[in-house]
């Protein structure tokens, strides 16, 4: 629980509960994924995983050490990248920035400079090791990131939406050193937004909503969550918010997303009706223009979205 | 007259800016905290000027003309350091190009975001001359408290203008942190503050009569002493003008910065 | 070792802080440099050591101001940049990495006050002789030490506070007089002497004094007994500076306010 404010001469402090029950395993050598909403408590569990929270009750264990007595003994033995343009110091070098860090994890001095240049090596910046970290593509502040969550050689690495804000080459790269990571027998609790790079990455994924866990399996066991149903997906423009809550209120739906920003409007309902819900659904969009209908099996997304809303 | 203005595009401004700048500050900076700014700061530069003339001259001649010097000079926090770093902390926090791509009409947004900082000086210069009086034994029995009054306000709103130029130029720098520092305390020196202007070289008495807090302080002293406000006006007009030349100053050069940026593309670099 | 290590690493982070931006150093020397000219001018009409004092003093308000900026900010900045989390999250102790800041502070400071030395003793000649240079050097390193550790305390206390600029503002006056930088303490309120007497600048600048000018008189221990104050004032604020970074990185981790500024 933490406490948030507002206002300026009488605060109003509230309350909010991040994380309300949480409990899972993560077995060695494994890629497991958190996924969830804004809100839902997924920064929130991974910052008390690493030490950087104490939860309000509870406990848990982070390579056998508990989480609230023994900190040092994990924060040694555990990587953390945050994705994000911050976290960095930009005015000084990528080098530098690693070796400030490998010298508050104790890396020792002899190995030090060996390890710093390999790190570069892996994440594809040794030749710009020397240059200032604003001088850095947000790519490639997003790789130091990633080196300096090694530098300490960590067992157990903990990435907060790594690939956030990345291009769709940036990212991909994200992911093919993720999956080098875990191929090197390291442990990765991830958490992210997208579910293809979920499905993609994870051997297991955690769904989190209102600080809950909501289910916990495999990409294809999640996706048994959805498997009695057909997604009709609808482009269009035109849709508005009144449109798709008339399709909620639908007894046949039994989710709807839709993204309404643009000219190409997607919306995406979920139905045990299949083809035979369509009619319906052009009734209910008539007001609209509709570019393409047409029906697809359920995906990892599908299956997020039954669990969370 | 509140709806009429209400409504009128560059009153709206200005009154948005102020009130943002207002919230904005107080994001940061609780309220206990500009108390004690607004309470310790003064007290304390007094203090140490005054107990240094002391040592210097063991009569108490020298103190009321240190202390009421120095009740003025701490408003520089409010006038000069705060308001000149106004868009270095726009520039900071990414806000600069947003508030640029707005329609809005310059002049309002420029100055209305010093609102505040106007009446934090007069506030500080208050109580300023509270400690001057109840602490230091600044003797204001024949004080003229209309001109005093008028003094405080010219001063506040003169040095806010030479803060906004202060910022325009902060604008073509990294960061205007630099130049806000150097004339917070510069003014301890060529302002009158300390002693007399007169004392100083005389080349760089030209950089004091260019500040309005120059003319503040000796205004301020007479006005202690008893001098009218009629008495006291060409000195008054000589900060007013000096206050009027750094706001236009200012304005051009932020003008002149957009341009730039715009042309350059540099709006948040630092 | 790995403590300092975490030190050391610290300490030369933050030196290249600086070389990156080396114009930072220009708000702590524009105070105590206008503070030093304003005393020579009040001055002006005084024979004897004024430089001791006025001269001296800008000095010290030349290392000091840069120790306590440093240091208050050094997390502040973390903050900002979003680096605070990473930070905590290593297994170093807090305190040792922030010493490390501190103690590059505190050099910096030593060369900013040397540097409003030399500019004021050439372009206003006014100098101050040294009676004793090795007491002197002893006094100016325990007084550095102290100040550092005076730091670390500071900066703990900023990590809970979102307004670390402000408290560092706040802060230079009241330390500027209380420790009689340029004038005697002697001077102060009879009150406020226990205050003066608690702060270890006070002690470390009456100690140089001493060891500058053989006839000065100052608060009138003698130099070994202010230099042992100083000492000791060093070793408090460490333990002072240990026991809160442990309680304030407790808090933080409980009341998840370590990103907010």
């Amino acid at each position: 629980m933490y406490h948030s404010s507002k206002g300026i001469l009488r605060k109003n402090r509230q309350v909010v509960e991040a994380v309300k029950g949480i409990s899972f395993d993560v077995e060695f050598g494994e890629l497991f994924g958190l996924v969830g909403p804004n809100g839902a408590g997924k920064t929130t569990t991974i910052k008390m995983l690493t030490t950087l929270l104490t939860p309000t009750s509870g406990a848990a264990k982070v390579l056998g050490f508990d989480i609230v007595k023994d900190v040092v003994e994990i924060r040694r033995r555990i990587g953390i990248i945050f994705g994000g343009e911050r976290g960095l110091y930009y005015r000084v070098s990528g080098r530098e920035n690693l070796r400030y860090f490998a010298d508050l994890y104790s890396v020792p001095l002899s190995k030090r400079e060996r390890r710093l240049s390999e790190l570069l090596e892996t994440v594809g910046l040794s030749d710009r090791a020397d240059d200032k970290v604003e001088s850095y593509s947000r790519g490639m502040k997003q790789r130091l990131h990633i080196a300096k969550g090694l530098v300490n050689d960590p067992e157990l690495i903990f990435m907060d939406e790594p690939t956030i804000g990345l291009d769709p080459q940036a990212a991909r790269d994200t992911r093919a050193m993720i999956k080098q990571l875990v191929q090197k027998g390291k442990t990765i609790l991830l958490t992210t937004h997208y579910m293809f790079e979920a499905d993609e990455l994870c051997h297991r994924i955690g769904v989190i909503s209102n600080g809950e866990i909501a289910a916990l399996d495999t990409p294809e066991g999640l996706k048994r969550f959805v498997k009695d149903i057909t997604v009709i997906e609808v482009e269009a423009f035109g849709v508005v918010d009144a449109d798709i809550a008339s399709l909620r209120r639908q007894p046949d739906v039994k989710a709807v997303s839709a993204n309404l920003e643009g000219e190409r409007q997607t919306v995406r309902i979920q139905t045990p009706k299949g083809s035979e819900f369509i009619p319906e659904v052009t009734k209910v969009l008539s007001g609209a223009k509709i570019f393409d209908i047409r029906t697809k099996e359920p995906t990892l997304e599908d299956a997020y979205l039954r669990l969370v809303t | 007259m509140a709806l009429i203005l209400r409504d009128w595009p560059p009153y709206r401004i200005f009154w948005s800016s102020a009130t943002f700048a207002f919230k904005a500050l107080f994001s940061w900076l609780r309220p206990a905290m500009w108390l004690t700014q607004l309470l310790v700061l003064p007290l304390f530069q007094m203090a140490f000027f005054v107990y240094l003339s002391r040592f210097v001259n063991p009569g108490t001649t020298g103190v009321a003309f240190i202390a009421v010097g120095n009740a003025l000079q701490v408003a520089s926090f409010s006038s000069i350091f705060a308001v000149c770093n106004l868009t270095s902390e726009e520039k900071w926090q990414g806000t600069l190009t947003p508030l640029i791509v707005t329609p809005a009409n310059r002049f309002p947004l420029f100055v209305g975001r010093a609102m505040f900082q106007i009446l934090n000086s007069i506030a500080t210069i208050v109580v300023g001359f509270f400690y001057a009086s109840v602490v230091f034994g600044v003797d204001m029995s024949r004080t003229d408290f209309v001109a005093l009054s008028v003094v405080i306000l010219v001063t506040c709103l003169a040095m806010t203008g030479f803060g906004l130029m202060l910022g325009s130029v902060g604008l073509y720098m990294r960061t205007a942190m630099i130049i806000a520092n150097i004339f917070l305390f510069i003014g301890l020196l060529v302002c009158g503050v300390n002693f007399p202007v007169t004392v100083l070289p005389t080349w760089l008495q030209p950089v004091s009569y260019a500040i309005p807090m120059t003319y503040g302080t000796m205004a301020a002293r007479a006005a202690v002493e008893g001098s009218s406000l009629v008495l006291l006006a060409p000195v008054i007009l000589q900060e007013i003008a000096a206050g009027a030349i750094s706001v236009f100053v200012g304005y051009l050069l932020f003008l002149g910065f957009e341009a730039l940026a715009r042309r350059k593309g540099t709006f948040e670099e630092f | 070792m790995t403590r300092l290590q975490t030190f050391w690493g610290s300490f030369r982070m933050s030196l290249l802080h600086f070389f990156a931006d080396p114009q930072w150093i220009i708000p702590n020397i524009i105070a105590p440099f206008v503070f030093t000219i304003v005393a020579l001018i009040l001055f002006r009409d005084v024979s004897g050591s004024v430089a001791l004092y006025a001269v001296l003093g800008g000095g010290m308000m030349g290392m000091w101001g840069n120790t306590l900026y440093g240091s208050g900010f050094a997390l502040a900045f973390d903050r900002w940049n979003g680096t605070i989390e990473y930070v905590l999250g290593t297994p170093s102790r807090l305190v040792w990495i922030i010493a490390g800041r501190s103690a590059s502070n505190a050099v910096l400071g030593l060369a900013n006050a040397l540097a409003i030395v030399l500019v004021v003793a050439i372009g206003y000649g006014a100098f101050f002789a040294i009676a004793d240079p090795i007491l002197f050097l002893l006094a100016l390193v325990l007084t550095l030490t102290s100040l550092s550790a005076l730091g670390v305390v500071f900066c703990s206390a900023f990590l809970l506070s979102r307004s670390a600029q402000v408290m560092t503002n706040g802060l230079e006056m009241p330390i500027y007089v209380a420790s009689g930088s340029m004038f005697p303490v002697a001077l102060l309120p009879f009150w406020s002497h226990p205050l003066s007497f608690s702060l270890g600048p006070t002690w470390g600048i009456d100690a140089m004094r001493y060891a500058a000018d053989a006839t000065y008189v100052g608060l009138g221990f003698g130099y070994w007994t202010d230099v042992l104050v100083v000492l000791a004032s060093a070793i408090v604020y460490l333990t002072i500076g240990f026991w809160l970074f442990i309680v304030v990185e407790n808090k933080v981790r409980r009341d998840a306010s370590l990103t907010e500024y």
